[in-house]
């Protein structure tokens, strides 16, 4: 249960911060593609930096963070994962380009009362479902090809 | 009375997101997978796929970090939203455009960020986490975006010299 309150609190954080700066993990590399503007690709670094800077700190502290740094672990690079990454992230990056922007922004954009992005929602959650029903067990069968 | 208006600047809230995702994996127990504190994909497939299996028995599968509890990032982003949105009177109900579009760039979102195991926030924490899968990832994200910017690019430039040409 303290995974959920500690998820709620920091989903409502990032959520009024999120709102409150424009922050967004696809228009960052979009916008300094169309017009050099670096404010948001800042906040993409600034995510990493945070992030990076607080599993250096915690594990120093030697708390939950396992298997830190994850770069000498290279057994996951196998053909059929980098394969499905490869392909899975750029399917990720053209659909977030074409919709303009990333599921965090759009999640925000809703809750500001456009109904653009309640459409884009409802399409997610109807994907999930797919997902779950049919692409789930497609990927068993790539996976398994790919082998 | 009215409410305080609250400036942040996209680098601090990208550094406090960043933060605060090692936070709850090291203190919260938002672990297994590493580097899941945020993710805009999963937790609502955790979230989705709990509900389903609790209330009619699916099946459906969810992360070990969910397994008691499912986690509620996507309900407090929306909530964090709203309050902001309302607090700064940017709060106002706007008409959809091009529905079928933005429902099938959904629908397809939720699908490569499933298969990929991740969305573009949690591709950058796994990178802060050193997997090389999310190195790689990141890369290849950005390239998505920069091949969909010039498609969009592209078909921008065809509409202006057909409008010209008419």
């Amino acid at each position: 249960m303290i995974a959920s309150i500690a998820t709620l609190i920091l989903g409502f954080v990032i959520g009024y911060l999120g709102q409150r700066s424009r922050l967004c993990f696809v228009s960052g590399y979009r916008d300094f593609m169309l017009t050099h503007d670096t404010t948001l690709l800042k906040g993409v670094g600034g995510a990493f930096i945070g992030a990076l800077g607080g599993f250096v700190l915690f594990s120093l502290l030697g708390s939950g963070i396992l298997g830190f740094p994850m770069v000498l672990q290279t057994s996951m690079l196998t053909r059929s994962a980098l394969i499905i990454t490869i392909v899975s992230a750029l399917g990720v990056g053209i659909v977030g380009a074409l919709s303009g922007g990333c599921p965090y922004r759009m999640h925000v954009l809703a809750a500001e009362g456009k109904k653009t992005y309640w459409v884009y929602l409802l399409g997610f959650y109807a994907g999930l479902v797919f997902y779950n029903v049919a692409t789930v067990h497609f990927m068993d069968m790539i996976k398994t090809v790919l082998k | 009375m009215s409410l305080p208006q609250v400036k942040v600047s996209p680098l601090q809230a990208g550094l406090v997101l960043g933060f605060g995702s090692a936070l709850v994996q090291a203190y919260f127990k938002v672990i297994p997978p590493v580097a899941y504190g945020v993710c805009m994909v999963c937790h609502p497939k955790d979230l989705f796929n709990w509900i389903a299996d609790h209330l009619l028995h699916l099946n459906w599968g969810y992360s070990l970090a969910s397994t008691n509890w499912p986690l509620l990032t996507v309900v407090g982003v929306v909530l964090g939203a709203l309050v902001a949105a309302h607090q700064h009177g940017e709060l106002h109900l706007r008409s959809a455009r091009q529905p079928l579009f933005y429902f099938i760039n959904g629908f397809l979102m939720i699908n490569f960020g499933l298969i990929l195991g991740a969305c573009p926030i949690r591709i950058v924490l796994l990178s802060a986490y050193g997997n090389w899968l999310g190195i790689i990832g990141w890369v290849c994200v950005v390239i998505g975006v920069l091949v969909g910017t010039w498609a969009l690019r592209w078909v921008a430039a065809r509409t202006v010299e057909r409008s010209e040409l008419a």
